[in-house]
């Protein structure tokens, strides 16, 4: 079987699916390709839109960073261009969460008055926390340092054993699933072609351009490739004699019964996890940051040190039950930064991959500023910091 | 405390004998069962011995061997196995919320299986239940499960639960099963090397016939009425793919309705520990790909029994022993030559159950005609409360995988995982996205299997 598409974007996570819909608003003819690998990190993933948090290191990435660097002075915050490209994407969600609603009837369930509110438990982190709000500085709405008993006034749950906490007030949250179902969809009913169970074996290349992208049901000649194969990218992009540094970092996440929703309204972080509840009740505590290839398996003693930390967060989680635990492979990246955009070596390929511990908040704007670099448009923010080309020195 | 050589999963007949097999090689063993005695579904003890019905000789004999062997085997009762880590860990939660982490050089799998019920309009009610269910009503606490009882489905567990009703002064006012008469009538065919089983299923009818209990063939439940409580069921004849006739629908009055369609095996260990599946409905669906000894696709993972493939109690207590011996070789305990010459008599008493057992699949097999009662407002995930309605929307858009439904649906989101609903809301995916069952593919299995809480899971493990 042969078909055509003007561009073929591979992977249809929360990245892949909002470049297909960018894509296909924007009139183009689009097949998302998709295979159903285990440890897809759109699945796993808690769909926190911790645009502040995350990019101060203060979400899930505590765990990789105290891991890396020793207790000590804590996580340096990452590039504020990065902060400032997540913050936009994480604007985006209420017109986007309407937007697909109309097209495709499915709430995405982005909450819009949560907040993250990361608690300090000792003296290192409260000087650690001051440097970290003196740097966000309140260009992205007010971080504040809440008293733990303005902690308690708006979650009489949490731990009354706590110095102080920081509150973030943009950093909400959205179902990620239901947001990658939405975005499918919406890209089908605006003519995008969905393949499901697609794994791409094979591109074929002429004159310096792929030409073709051959999968498990079929082979489509094409204008352009996006690659969005998440912690597969490097694989994909090796297909086409190409070399970037993506690893997969593993998540693993527990997950509880469902509590009467309303239960804990902030979504928290501490700096041994992180616990939201969803729409349905559910409250998610996770996540390990670990390399470990692409091994999704969930070890115990992970599981009992995030029901530990959890449970001094919230004590009263103790008596909860838990319901199910998981493991997904993040797409990551030496400098935690996404890598999108065209590669250098082929004119028609194009990034979009290493979304990493943010592919969820950064998905709407990711999708625009890659689906412009396909079509040749300008993106509507610079995507220079996230070209490949950065890492040269690394793998040449 | 020192870990055993050897965990069990599972002390109903094919995990007492596998741990009696294994312990006789001088093995440790540690059999861990979440109920609250050793003996499985079959040969459980009642807690109300004066009120029950008498323990089965074959039981109390091997409860009688893990007696003599106590040195050799510790018994975990009330215990729960709801995680395998890399390899060989085992979690195990006590009822005093205690976890410990076991970590034997081998695990034998014999979790057994549960009874599989089809969703229709009513289902839900109060009042209607599994067999299994009321079995355990009579044969544990001594306590009926209602006045006017109606037993259907398929399957000779039916007339077995009947006679226990009837036993119990239960009013069974009919069993009704699915598979045709002459179809029943074929079994003795296939059932000459095992008079002793026939005899039983004679046994069965004979009582029932003195109870003056019909037992209907070729007739399955279309609806459970009621407001808040069952009180009527709606029954029809159905054609040999099991769709029934509307038009010769029969009402019975009754407050009690018990159904089960056979059984699906416990998988979910074996899938968490990374054996490889294999799709047999015939057997019950997906189960662990064993080779001739049981062991599974991971080294030193053996599986026995109903867990592995539904065959009743003694096939599973003769696997039970092979799956001992083949875990006592994996050791050391045993040389090649003793292991062959074990295994002779063992394979024979399998080989001769086969084909009665063949027979009786064929003729419970589920036929489609069962997934066609449901209706749009019928719950087809009975944890999330998802209709078929919200369920086919979500096929009809393209979500035709476990896990893709369950995105989209919720169902098989619950704390069962897909366990229950999954075997007929698989049935109609099927049907409904033209795409087969191996397509389809099991429900993903993640610990924890049962609700255990956090505090639980935070307790410091008492050994390291
Ligand atoms: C435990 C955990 C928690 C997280 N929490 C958050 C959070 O709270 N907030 C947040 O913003 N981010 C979070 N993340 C990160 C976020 O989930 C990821 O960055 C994001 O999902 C990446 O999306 P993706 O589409 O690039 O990758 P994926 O979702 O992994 O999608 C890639 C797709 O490509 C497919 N594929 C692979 N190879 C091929 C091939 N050869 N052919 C065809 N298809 C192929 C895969 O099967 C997969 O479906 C979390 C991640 C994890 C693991
Ligand atoms: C409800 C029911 C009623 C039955 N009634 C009859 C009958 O009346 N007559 C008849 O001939 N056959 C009956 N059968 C069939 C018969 O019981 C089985 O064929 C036989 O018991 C299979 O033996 P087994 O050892 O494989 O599994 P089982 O006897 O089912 O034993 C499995 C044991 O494993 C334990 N277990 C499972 N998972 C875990 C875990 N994660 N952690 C700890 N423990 C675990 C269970 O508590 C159970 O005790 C019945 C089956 C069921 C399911």
């Amino acid at each position: 079987m042969t078909s055509t598409a003007d561009v073929v974007v591979i992977g249809g996570g929360a990245i892949g699916s909002s470049v297909a819909f960018a894509l296909a608003r924007r009139g183009a003819s689009v097949t998302l390709l998709d295979a159903s690998t285990p440890g897809r990190a759109t699945s796993a993933s808690a769909g926190g839109l911790w645009s502040l948090g995350e990019s101060l290191g203060l979400g899930c990435g505590v765990i990789l960073h105290t891991a890396q660097k020793g207790v000590g002075d804590g996580p340096a915050p990452l590039p504020r261009t990065f902060m400032d490209f997540l913050w936009a994407s994480n604007l985006r969600f209420p017109s986007l969460a309407a937007e697909l609603r109309t097209l495709c009837g499915i709430d995405i369930e982005a909450e819009s008055a949560t907040g993250l509110l990361y608690l300090v438990y000792d003296d290192e982190q409260e000087r650690h926390a001051s440097r970290i709000v003196e740097w966000a500085g309140s260009d992205h709405g007010q971080v504040e340092r809440w008293t733990p008993q303005h902690v308690h006034n708006r979650e009489p749950l949490i731990t009354h054993d706590l110095r102080s906490a920081i509150h973030f007030p943009g950093d909400n949250q959205v179902n990620p699933m239901l947001l990658t179902e939405a975005l499918k969809r919406g890209a089908c009913a605006k003519g995008a072609r969905f393949i499901a169970e697609a794994r791409v074996r094979a591109f074929r290349c002429s004159n310096g351009r792929v030409v073709a992208v051959e999968s498990d049901k079929g082979t489509i000649a094409c204008g352009a490739v996006v690659n969005a194969a998440g912690a597969w990218g490097a694989q994909i992009a090796r297909l086409a004699s190409i070399e970037i540094p993506i690893q997969p970092v593993r998540g693993q996440i527990i997950c509880t019964e469902a509590l009467r929703p309303g239960t804990l309204r902030s979504n928290l972080s501490t700096r041994d996890c992180y616990i939201l509840q969803k729409a349905h009740g559910e409250v998610i505590i996770g996540s390990t940051t670990e390399y470990c290839d692409f091994n999704t398996e969930v070890r115990y003693e992970d599981m009992c040190s995030l029901a530990a930390g959890a449970i001094r967060a919230v004590p009263a989680l103790r008596n909860v039950t838990l319901k199910r635990a998981w493991a997904g492979l993040r797409p990551g990246t030496p400098d935690e930064l996404p890598i999108l955009g065209p590669a250098a070596e082929l004119e028609n390929f194009f990034h979009a991959t290493g979304g990493f511990r943010t592919g969820i908040v950064a998905a709407p704007l990711t999708g625009e500023v890659v689906a412009a670099s396909v079509l040749g448009q300008t993106p509507e923010f610079p995507i220079e910091p996230f070209l490949a080309h950065r890492f040269q020195f690394l793998t040449a | 405390m020192s870990h055993p050589a050897i965990v069990i999963i599972g002390g109903g007949p094919a995990g007492m004998s596998a741990a009696v097999a294994a312990a006789t090689q001088g093995l440790a063993c540690t059999i861990v069962d979440e109920g609250f005695d050793l003996g499985g579904q079959i040969y459980r003890k009642p807690t109300n011995p004066a009120r029950a019905p008498a323990p089965h000789p074959r039981g109390e004999n091997l409860r009688a061997e893990i007696a003599r062997l106590a040195q050799h085997i510790s018994v975990r009762t009330g215990d729960s196995a709801w995680g395998i880590f890399d390899g060989l860990r085992i979690a195990v939660t006590s009822p005093d919320e205690h976890t410990e982490l076991l970590q034997p050089q081998a695990v034998i799998l014999a979790p057994g299986a549960h009874e599989l019920v089809p969703p229709f309009p009513g289902w839900t009610l109060p009042g209607v239940m599994t067999p299994g269910a009321a079995q355990i009503l009579i044969k544990t606490m001594g306590v009926a499960p209602g006045k006017r009882v109606l037993v259907a489905g398929t399957g000779p567990f039916l007339l077995a639960v009947a006679c226990q009703l009837v036993d119990a002064g239960v009013h069974v006012v009919a069993v009704l099963e699915a598979s045709s008469r002459p179809a029943w009538l074929s079994l003795p065919l296939h059932g000459f090397r095992t008079p002793e089983i026939l005899a039983e299923g004679l046994a069965y009818l004979s009582k029932l016939d003195r109870a003056h209990v019909p037992v209907r063939y070729g007739r399955i439940v279309v609806t459970a009425q009621g407001e808040t409580e069952l009180n009527a069921v709606e029954h029809a004849p159905v054609d040999a793919e099991w769709f029934p006739d509307n038009n010769r629908i029969e009402i019975e009055q009754v407050d009690t309705l018990l159904v089960g369609y056979g059984f699906v095996p416990r998988v979910q260990l074996a899938q968490m520990a990374g054996c490889n599946l294999e799709l047999r409905p015939d057997v019950g669906g997906w189960i662990p790909v064993r080779d001739r000894n049981l062991a599974t696709s991971v080294g030193g993972i053996f599986a026995a029994g109903d867990g592995a493939g539904v065959a009743g109690s003694l096939v599973a207590a003769f696997e039970g022993q092979l799956a001992g011996m083949t875990a006592a070789r994996f050791l050391g305990a045993i040389d090649e030559a003793t292991f062959t010459a074990a295994r002779y008599p063992v394979e024979q008493e399998l080989a001769r159950l086969k084909p009665l057992r063949r027979a009786l699949d064929k003729i419970s097999a589920l036929q489609p005609g069962l997934m066609s009662l449901v209706r749009d407002d019928t719950l087809v995930c009975r944890c999330e409360e998802v209709t078929w309605r919200e369920a086919r929307e979500a096929v009809c858009a393209g979500s035709t995988t476990y896990r893709s439904l369950k995105m989209t649906s919720r169902a098989g989101m619950g704390a069962c995982q897909g366990r229950f609903c999954w075997p007929f809301l698989s049935r109609l995916v099927a049907a409904e996205a033209k795409c087969s069952l191996a397509d389809i593919g099991p429900p993903s299995a993640r610990p924890p299997l049962g609700p255990i809480t956090l505090g639980a899971l935070a307790s410091e493990p008492r050994d390291k």
